[in-house]
């Protein structure tokens, strides 16, 4: 392929660049909506803070012991408790984290259900990533990254305080060298961040790229382009590399400035620590210190930068949260619709003037459009795919977005279509999917009048698996019909009832749509000339 | 066992990042060596420190305090830029690695048996293209840890060894018992929790397919909210593969805490006779030898799933790219009983569903092996199938080489040049996943243009001309008609419009 490969992909980097405030209200809101078990996540993870504390005092006063030459053993049990103690809570924590993300992802995911089963209908595979990968991308954020933020923010600190009543000057070296720390996180740290945030989201695209190839893989093999395609990928891939390297240049400088200032205390510590306990100071200081002392501060000080290391490693986390929430923030709530008016006759629905046009689709799905069905009739829709059949029936579940014209129908809406849900449960449960509160009668009788004749063990209480195993697609989709029969709703809707099904089932099942569309305002949206045959009226779209 | 075939990517991608992974491994030998050092050597300082100010300032004056503090700011600074070193060349090697890998596995799927690779799912072929794929960069960028872990445990036995056999004995037993507890750990818990959470995902991913498949039939039901309660339970399901694998995790760390406190502790008691500066030394010895090696631990906990990845690559890696077989001389073809010579048109129609374009991606060899090599064709798939990226990286799917102007008269010739002239981008505007910035009857010209851009002796047409208005309709089968008198290419078309059928001589019904 050309050299320009890289360059949409480069373009588009930059509209990335910057996170706007939407995905942002995402991660607040996980932040703010903290579990009782996100709150013990923190709180066990600070606790290790009092941990630490205990075995350095354990090793200083143990090693004090030796030098006394007096009975060293309880200090060194403390020390061993201490660690295990610290053991201890890094299991907690892990654990109170993953309840606390398994309960934020909970409530995430409904939300997101409630807009993408409840609002405007989108792309397929854009809500199943968004319900399966965009979520899950929010575990580590919960799990890791905010309990080791709490404790980044609120450790050192203590740390440093707690230093500060063994050696006042040690705290103060410690506290010296957080602050250029912090400052040099803060200079290092923006810039690197929003470049690596770039560099993230650029990494996503690029799988995205190959996702795309995978997907148009029988036209890359038709035109024998394979080579071309993966040379191209290829380059695209490198390219990425280098430019990610370049920005980890920078990224890891913040990584050397920690490991650079928690080196630089631990050095500062024992150097000052030693000349004041040899009395060899330049300088005047107001403390005398002893080895306890000294050595207590000293064994404390690489725990002072050990909450903002757990908060390095976490940071992968945070990053991936952030790229997921910026396309879960495009989901929107869906407006409560008023209830649908109850009607039992059939009513007359009306399509007036009717224009859909998706979201960024250049040219309506459907435009101008109008139409009559009289109550109580069957209406066949026949025309090639993409000519806004099933646009038309999404209209009045809402799925479309009406973009003019007006629409009239009135009363509650059953529908079937090719490819029903199929649930993990016994057939009369899942006939039952349309009536939750239907008796069994009622089942039956549904299940008879659309011919469902179950010739398996148990008959309506065969349990079906996941995949529906076992049944034929014709069983779909009298199943389905058996479904719509027993919703008492005034208006039926069948989406290409028959698709992919061979000649004599398709005739065996037209007697059940028949019977499914007793007594209703039936629209059917169909390619089989057969099904439009049992129509009242025919439109041609 | 022989090295699978991604065995033999990864090492061949070690030799060619030999350099930067052996710099990564000195600057994780440096690294494990001067943290440990440092605290070991810190402690010992400040103890005697002590021992010496207490005998008196006499004593103080003799003790060389210049060596042991100017050794403690130099091992700092050099643990900082062993750091930077350490994950600088270590990331960069894997990420080079990566970017070689990834496009390896596309080719191989790409020469798989077309039922193998074609029936991927997308969330399969982002498991294995992108997780997968992701999974095995630890192998990169954890080749150092042992090493770090060797360094740093090494310096930990040579200072407590200072202290005498007994504390250097106790930190070598302790990191054993530390290694040997991670990785049988790992393996009980951890291992079969993080395949648990491989399944479970599957799973979920499955279940909200089909809601999302039948998102009309809950709407229909007022089924919305239930829905979401059907996705909240079977979520519940993965999230408790997940709370298995964070208690494994959980149960290493804390193993490894547990170890390293009674190292520390046994250190110090058994080189508590060598006076307390060198039992500070031992102490402080064993907590940076153990602490050295919580990344191995960690690698251990990991290492289950890259394990799987690496098998499930492995299926995909081996099918190797073969050279696709050059065509002789213009072929004659046989479809649904018709045989067509060179340059002869043949219009297929019948009913939807009755099998058209499956006999078409047959004699293309998308569905098993074809009589003829896919250098006989130039197709446009029913449903267009564009590539994201722009008006000219799709022309030239069909020809790489092809010039501007070549691709200007192919678009002249699908009747949309005018189109994409307006473009304030021209060739190079960018179009989108699946071409979406196009309306469907141009997705479909831009797609007949390709197939008019490969230079093959017979066009293979579904459909082209649905969704366009008569007068385009018009303008296509007219150009087309002429093109296909200019360059003596054969057509095999399937449409159920007038139209397009009127240009071929033969008409096969089906159905």
């Amino acid at each position: 392929m050309n050299p320009t490969y890289t360059q949409p992909m480069g373009a588009r980097i930059v509209q990335i660049d910057h996170m706007s405030e939407a995905p942002k209200a995402v991660l607040k809101h996980l932040e703010r909506s903290a579990s009782p078990a996100g709150q013990r996540a923190r709180l066990l993870m600070a606790l290790d803070g009092l941990a630490a504390i205990a075995f350095a005092a354990g090793l200083a006063f143990g090693i004090d012991a030796i030098a006394q030459g007096r009975g060293m053993a309880p200090w060194l049990v403390l020390a061993l408790a201490a660690m295990t103690f610290r053991g201890v809570l890094a299991h907690l924590t892990g654990v109170a984290g993953a309840q606390a993300a398994a309960e934020a992802k909970a409530s995430v995911r409904a939300d997101l259900a409630r807009s993408i089963f409840g609002g405007p209908r989108r792309a397929a595979g854009e809500a199943t990533t968004a319900l399966v990968e965009g979520v899950e991308a929010l575990d580590g954020h919960v799990a890791r990254f905010l309990p080791a933020r709490f404790s980044a923010a609120a450790l050192p600190l203590v740390m440093i305080a707690v230093a500060a009543i063994a050696s006042p000057v040690c705290a103060g070296i410690l506290l010296a060298t957080l602050v250029p720390f912090i400052a040099a996180m803060v200079l290092a740290g923006t810039a690197a961040a929003a470049e690596s945030r770039a560099q993230f989201l650029a990494l996503e695209r690029l799988s995205g790229l190959f996702l795309d190839r995978v997907r148009a893989l029988p036209v890359v093999l038709a035109f024998q382009a394979e080579g071309a395609t993966t040379a191209a990928l290829k380059r695209s891939a490198s390219e990425l590399a280098e430019r990610t390297i370049r920005v980890l240049r920078v990224a890891f400088i913040s990584s050397a400035a920690l490991e650079f200032f928690a080196a630089l205390s631990v050095a500062l510590v024992a150097v000052y620590c030693g000349f004041n306990l040899l009395r060899l100071l330049p300088f005047p200081v107001p403390e005398q210190l002893d080895l306890k002392r000294a050595f207590f501060v000293l064994a404390l000080a690489p725990e002072v930068y050990a909450p903002m290391r757990r908060l390095a490693a976490a940071y992968h986390d945070r990053q991936a949260a952030e790229a997921a929430s910026a396309s879960l923030s495009t989901f929107e709530a869906p407006t409560p619709k008023p209830a649908a008016a109850v009607a039992t006759e059939a009513p007359t629905i009306r399509f007036e003037g009717v224009t859909v046009r998706y979201p960024d689709a250049d040219a309506p799905a459907l435009e101008n459009f109008s139409l009559v069905a009289q109550a109580g009739t069957i209406t066949a829709l026949v025309g090639p795919s993409g000519a806004g059949k099933s646009s038309l029936l999404n209209l009045l579940l809402d799925l479309a977005p009406l973009t003019a014209g007006r629409i009239e129908a009135q009363g509650e809406i059953a529908w079937a279509g090719q490819s029903p849900l199929i649930l993990p449960a016994s057939i009369a449960d899942n006939i039952a999917l349309s009536r939750r509160d239907a008796s069994r009668a009622e089942i039956e009788a549904a299940a008879r009048a659309v011919g469902l004749v179950v010739d398996r063990p148990g008959g309506l209480d065969f349990v079906l698996d996941e995949r529906g195993s076992g049944l034929s697609g014709g069983e779909r989709r009298r199943l389905s019909l058996a479904r719509a029969l027993l919703k008492p709703a005034p208006i039926l809707l069948l989406d290409e009832p028959t698709a992919n099904l061979d000649a004599a089932s398709e005739a065996a099942l037209l007697d059940a749509i028949r019977e499914a569309a007793k007594g209703r305002t039936t629209l059917i949206a169909t390619h089989s000339e057969a099904v439009a045959a049992l129509a009242d009226q025919v439109v041609r779209l | 066992m022989s090295p699978s075939p991604l065995d033999h990517l990864i090492r061949a991608q070690k030799r060619e990042r030999a350099g930067m992974l052996r710099l990564a491994i000195a600057s994780a030998v440096v690294l494990g060596a001067a943290s440990t050092l440092l605290m070991g050597l810190s402690g010992w300082f400040i103890v005697a420190s002590a021992i010496a100010g207490a005998a008196g300032l006499a004593v103080a004056h003799t003790f060389n305090v210049l060596l042991p503090s100017a050794m403690i700011r130099l091992l700092a600074i050099g643990r900082t830029a062993a750091r930077y070193g350490e994950r600088l060349s270590g990331h960069a090697a894997a990420l080079r690695a990566l970017a070689a890998i990834r496009p390896a596995v596309f080719a191989s799927l790409a020469a798989a048996p077309p039922s193998e690779a074609l029936s991927l799912s997308r969330g399969e072929a982002s498991a294995r293209l992108v997780q997968d794929v992701d999974a095995i960069e630890t192998r990169f960028v954890r080749l150092s840890a042992p090493w770090s872990a060797v360094a740093g445990l090494g310096s930990a036995i040579a200072l407590a060894a200072l202290a005498g056999p007994a504390p250097a004995v106790v930190i070598l037993v302790a990191a054993l018992a530390a290694i040997l507890s991670a990785r049988a750990l790992a393996k009980r818990f951890s291992t079969p929790a993080r395949a648990a959470i491989q399944a479970k995902v599957g799973a979920l991913k499955d279940t909200a397919a089909a809601l999302v498949a039948a998102s009309a039939e809950l709407r229909a039901y007022g089924l919305e909210a239930w829905a979401g309660e059907a996705l909240n339970a079977k979520a519940a399901e993965l999230d408790a593969a997940r709370l298995e694998a964070a208690r494994a995790q959980g149960l290493i760390v804390a193993s490894q805490a547990v170890i390293l406190g009674a190292a520390v502790a046994a250190a110090i008691a058994t080189a508590a006779p060598a006076g307390p500066a060198l039992a500070a030394l031992a102490g402080l010895a064993a907590a940076m030898g153990v602490d050295a090696l919580a990344s191995l631990a960690h690698a251990f906990d990991q290492d289950g799933a890259a394990r799987e990845a690496c098998e499930r690559l492995d299926t995909i890696l081996r099918h190797q790219p073969r050279a696709a077989p050059k065509l002789e001389a213009v072929p004659t073809l046989t479809i649904l009983g018709e045989t067509l010579a060179p340059g002869e048109r043949l219009a297929i129609v019948g009913p939807s569903g009755c099998g058209k374009t499956t006999a078409i991606e047959t004699l293309l060899g998308l569905r098993g092996e074809s009589a003829l090599p896919r250098a006989a064709f130039a197709w446009l798939p029913q449903d267009a199938g564009l590539v994201a990226g722009t008006v000219r990286e799709n022309l030239r799917l069909a020809a790489p080489k092809a010039t501007d102007d070549e691709l200007w008269q192919v678009l002249e010739d699908a009747a949309l040049a005018d189109r994409i002239r307006a473009a304030p981008q021209g060739l190079a505007a960018y179009l989108g996943d699946n071409g979406e910035r196009l309306s469907g009857g141009e997705r479909r010209r831009l797609a007949l243009a390709r197939a008019y851009l490969r230079d093959a002796p017979w066009l293979l047409l579904d459909e082209p001309t649905e969704g366009l208005d008569a007068a385009t309709e018009a303008l296509v089968v007219e150009r087309l008609d002429a093109r296909l008198q200019r360059t003596g290419q054969g057509l095999i078309l399937v449409s159920h419009r007038p139209a397009p059928a009127a240009l071929c001589g033969r008409v096969v019904r089906m159905g």
